[in-house]
């Protein structure tokens, strides 16, 4: 500490506590399972009435459920799940707008020009490995989930620091201009086991979809 | 010397104001409880969390019954996979294509597709045995020819395998002569099937089986 204290012959007493603050994995405190798990099959039970798929991302489970009917049709395991900002709202949200820095392109078919060219086939479909794994699902009511894969390798690592300092230095600097303007924010930094697991929940997730999003 | 004094002191100052904002955001940004959940029922009472953990099973039960009983056809689109179930016993799982995701345009721009299969809950509306393709005019405008004006001359067979069950505007579950393009993505939008298994579910299915698509 004495080294903190004395760096430019300044007071640093408040950097181990602000550090402390920026690392510390954040938590949902206090215990109330039974009344989260009555609200989430009320609203799960809405959603299960209309024949649209729906996704739960459950918080404290880490894990993240696409539905139809009440039936599970695929669940994605995630390593560790963090918070910033306002809990969720205990209702339906609709996932308005996917964010990516490469979003996956679709190709367009050109016409043939004769017989010859039409009976010629070439395989350029949009499939699942061309989906990015690293993203951010833009829900209503303020709410974002930024997911990435486990970081395996160099380049991934580093990618991951710099996803970090966002994290623990960006998004809350957001929620506090969000909190300025009165408005709701929260985000959640969902980081998933595998690559294709990312892939998958990018392909599964249309824009439009509606989901909840629980603290259990 | 004082000019450098000044500019160390205005550097530090800054920093502590960021340093400061920092802090008061990581406290503003600090993860919250669901307040709505804690303002609900009061879980202390034993009597009123047995009757709140009741009326859970009871919502549980409901969402349950949602779920199909009988023979359903379940569809990754993403993987190319097809699986039919009865209940919660799987029956049958088949390598698939699904849509391509590509774009037509029309020449001239007035018309554009796009070759996704649906997603969603759908129901099976046709059984056909032996199905004809009625082409619609994307297929002319890939192939570059003209689109016909005759109906007859939409009609080709053969190419649908020896079975097909629509499930809604123009969609259908159908056979394929390229079965080595199963598992990828290649259609335009219905769910290609290899014979064998395109007769099984045929036969499992009848109108109004569910499918899940997704």
């Amino acid at each position: 500490m004495p080294l903190l204290r004395t760096i430019w012959g300044c007071d640093f007493r408040a950097l181990p506590v602000f550090c402390v603050l920026c690392l510390s994995f954040p938590a949902w405190g206090g215990d109330q399972t039974a009344s989260l798990q009555n609200r989430l099959a009320k609203q799960e039970l809405l959603l299960a009435k209309t024949p649209s798929l729906y996704f739960i991302v459950y918080l404290k489970s880490k894990m993240i459920v696409l539905k139809s009917r009440g039936m599970i049709l695929q669940e994605w395991k995630a390593q560790s799940i963090r918070a910033w900002g306002d809990a969720p709202p205990l209702g339906p949200l609709t996932l308005e707008k996917k964010s990516t820095l490469f979003p996956p392109k679709r190709t367009k078919i050109m016409p043939a020009a004769d017989e010859e060219e039409a009976a010629t086939f070439e395989l350029d479909a949009l499939e699942l490995k061309d989906m990015p794994s690293r993203f951010t699902l833009f829900l209503s009511g303020g709410i974002r989930l930024h997911v990435r894969p486990k970081a395996r390798g160099l380049f991934p690592r580093l990618g991951n620091i710099g996803h970090l300092l966002g994290w623990n230095l960006w998004v809350p600097l957001k929620n506090l201009s969000f909190r300025l303007r009165k408005k709701h924010f929260a985000a959640f930094d969902i980081s998933l086991e595998k690559k294709e697991d990312g892939q998958a929940v990018y392909w599964a997730l249309p824009e439009g979809i509606k989901g909840l999003v629980f603290p259990l | 010397m004082n000019k450098k004094k000044t500019a160390r002191a205005l550097v530090l100052l800054l920093a502590a104001v960021l340093v400061a904002v920092e802090a008061v955001a990581i406290i503003v940004a600090w993860p919250k409880q669901a307040a709505e959940a804690a303002a609900g029922a009061e879980t202390n009472d034993q009597k009123a969390a047995a009757r709140l953990d009741a009326e859970t099973a009871a919502l549980r039960k409901r969402i349950g019954a949602l779920a199909p009983k009988a023979a359903h056809i379940i569809i990754d689109s993403a993987r190319n996979t097809l699986t039919l179930k009865t209940g919660k016993e799987v029956r049958l799982q088949a390598v698939v294509s699904c849509g391509s995701g590509s774009i037509l345009e029309e020449p001239g721009g007035k018309r554009t597709w796009i070759f996704d299969t649906p997603r969603g809950e759908f129901q099976v509306k046709s059984k056909v045995v032996d199905p004809t393709w009625v082409k619609p005019d994307w297929a002319f405008i890939e192939e570059g020819k003209e689109i016909p004006k005759k109906q007859e001359e939409r009609l080709e067979a053969g190419v649908l395998g020896d079975y097909a069950l629509g499930f809604g505007d123009g969609y259908f579950i159908h056979g394929t002569l390229y079965s080595r393009l199963l598992g990828r993505s290649v259609t335009h939008g219905c769910v290609r099937v290899g014979d064998k298994d395109l007769k099984a579910i045929f036969q499992a299915a009848s109108i109004g089986t569910r499918i899940y698509i997704y």
